[in-house]
């Protein structure tokens, strides 16, 4: 044998194991939802079993109809539906309104403002989740059913990583581009609206998914402020309903499962923007 | 001129400005004043120095709260050796790498409340985690290890590795590949092996992004409290219990607001003194 020949050998041994490695993390990302999901379509018999099926034993939907018909579950999904909706587009809105100015205005207390806003990112905040919850009360927030929804959109609705990102987009465009449509007696908000909207859509677009995952995966929150259950988000319903049918897993299997769908969907879809969202967030 | 362009910049500003004033400065500056108060809503807040912190020392389940919020940062190390190691190991062009990206980073975007419930159920007695370990002979009778006093904390923390892997893996990944390739090859050339290159030329250049992301979690670390609240409840025993769990029982269950606020400001002064240490051992994240 020539040494190429050795060389490809080893090489081609290298790469199997590679995948090897990569399978097995893979399995290990993998499982739980796989379990998850092959419970929620098992129709009886015991579900901790070893080994572990790999198959839904005698397979069925009433795992579904039943958490359906049970539990407030279309409530849930449409509290969900209208908090991540009204939470995205507002948080967009505050982002990319607020980044404007911090990338490409001249103003008197520019920098203490972003550095401010980045600060929140490290500066230990332990009792926030209080003092939140004694504004909301004060704000009167939990009396009518969309200050409710408010009261769980609205602490959320500043990020600092969007007015972060929306920053950074907006460097990147070019001076002359501006200064063209400000010596042509362009308003700041047409120039806003026109110019920088359209050249920072992919941002946009990244923090979108961003905060659409953050929102309908919120459960703390709701948890902690809302009295009325009725208007829990999907993720907060979901371990109302474990506390209900603790012992029938299958039908929290099949909530789990309907409350991952969503994000999973999203996510696929949408995952080069929102890797590039969050790459962006690193590099300066 | 001048003023009315700030007065624009103001503008734009205004709702990012009046959101984080109520929401996340405003809880800086009132939590603090509260921690040295009696509050519990109803009535304004009665000014009661440092009893509240009198009160703190003697409350056995703040301390082992927070020695358990402390313990949890071993989270820290683990998780971004794995992450490092991960980001390496899907770095190359290879047919569909692209694929176990997405596989590792689907935990990232699941709901805590999702991924509690989900390893709640790995953990059971008879449940998958255990036939692993049966069938590699390390335990004999298997138990639910969320139940065990001494394992608890750390299956939780297997948790959160397991949740953040993918989190971190991005971003060293971006940071991987914005080295530029000729420093690695430069070393190659000059005889230097794969484990020193590794060790002198890239994880420097990985140190700024290593700082910021052993200081995410490192902050993460000491405020741990969904996975707890979903798995174990602070339970068995407290084993799992951490400061922030004192916090929220404290307001949410006892309506001490004010020793509530109070163990707040001791958590942050403990995240504080964490994040400078962590400066200090990455160099401030600078590269040379």
């Amino acid at each position: 044998m020539n040494a190429k020949a050795i060389r490809r050998a080893r090489k081609s041994v290298q790469t199997i194991g590679v995948y090897a490695l990569l399978i097995v993390i893979a399995v290990i990302t993998i499982y739980p939802f796989f379990w998850t999901v092959i419970t929620s379509f098992s129709g009886s018999g015991g579900i901790f079993k070893f080994p572990p099926p790999l198959w839904p034993t005698s397979p069925t939907l009433e795992n579904y109809v039943y958490v359906v018909q049970n539990v407030p579950l279309v409530r849930y999904i449409v509290n969900s539906v209208i908090i991540c909706f009204f939470g995205v587009a507002g948080s967009i809105l505050v982002a990319t309104l607020g980044g404007y100015p911090l990338a490409k205005m001249e103003f008197p207390g520019r920098d203490f403002i972003f550095g401010a806003i980045l600060a929140t990112l490290i500066l230990p905040n332990e009792a926030g989740l209080i003092v939140n919850y004694i504004t909301t009360i004060k704000l009167g927030l939990l009396k009518s059913g969309p200050g409710q929804y408010a009261a769980i959109i609205l602490p959320s609705l500043a990020s600092t990583i969007g007015i972060f990102l929306m920053r950074q987009a907006y460097l990147a465009i070019p001076k002359e581009l501006l200064e063209a449509a400000r010596v042509d007696g362009a308003s700041e908000w047409r120039i806003w609206w026109q110019i920088m909207i359209p050249l920072t859509a992919p941002t946009v677009a990244a923090f979108a998914i961003l905060q659409f995952v953050a929102f309908w995966n919120s459960f703390l929150w709701p948890i902690i402020v809302l009295t009325d259950k009725s208007y829990y988000p999907l993720a907060s319903g979901l371990l109302d309903l474990q506390g209900q049918f603790a012992t029938n897993t299958r039908a929290v299997a099949s909530g789990t499962v309907i409350a991952m769908l969503p994000i999973l969907v999203v996510f696929l879809f949408g995952q080069r923007y929102f890797m590039r969202g969050l790459e962006g967030a690193v590099k300066q | 001129m001048k003023l009315r362009n700030t007065l624009i910049a103001y503008g734009f500003l205004l709702p990012a400005l009046v959101l984080m004033g109520i929401y996340t400065f405003f809880p800086i500056v009132f939590g603090t004043y509260l921690g040295f108060t009696e509050y519990n809503v109803i009535t304004p807040p009665r000014f009661v120095g440092l009893e509240n912190f009198r009160t703190l020392l003697g409350e056995s389940y703040f301390w082992s709260g927070l020695w358990n919020s402390i313990r949890y940062i071993l989270v820290v190390p683990v998780i971004q050796l794995v992450s490092i190691a991960v980001a390496m190991l899907v770095n190359r062009q290879l047919p569909g790498i692209g694929g176990f990206r997405t596989a590792y980073y689907i935990p990232v975007v699941s709901s805590f409340a999702v991924v509690g419930l989900m390893w709640g159920w790995m953990y059971d007695q008879f449940g998958p985690v255990n036939f692993v370990l049966k069938t590699l002979g390390l335990v004999k009778n298997p138990t639910n290890l969320l139940l065990n006093p001494a394992l608890a904390l750390y299956a939780v923390m297997f948790v959160t590795l397991w949740k953040g892997i993918g989190y971190y893996m991005v971003l060293y990944l971006a940071g991987l590949q914005s080295i530029d390739r000729s420093y690695e090859e430069a070393a190659l050339i000059d005889g230097a092996n794969r484990w020193q290159v590794f060790w002198n030329v890239t994880l420097p250049l990985l140190r700024p992004i290593i700082l910021i992301c052993s200081l995410l979690s490192t902050i993460s670390a000491i405020k741990v409290f969904e996975e707890i609240f979903v798995m174990t409840g602070g339970g068995p025993a407290g084993s799992t219990y951490t400061a922030l769990y004192f916090i929220y029982s404290k307001a949410f269950q006892d309506f001490k607001y004010g020793e509530a606020a109070a163990a707040g400001l001791v958590v942050a002064v403990v995240s504080l003194f964490f994040s400078i240490l962590n400066f200090k051992y990455t160099r401030g994240g600078q590269i040379s």
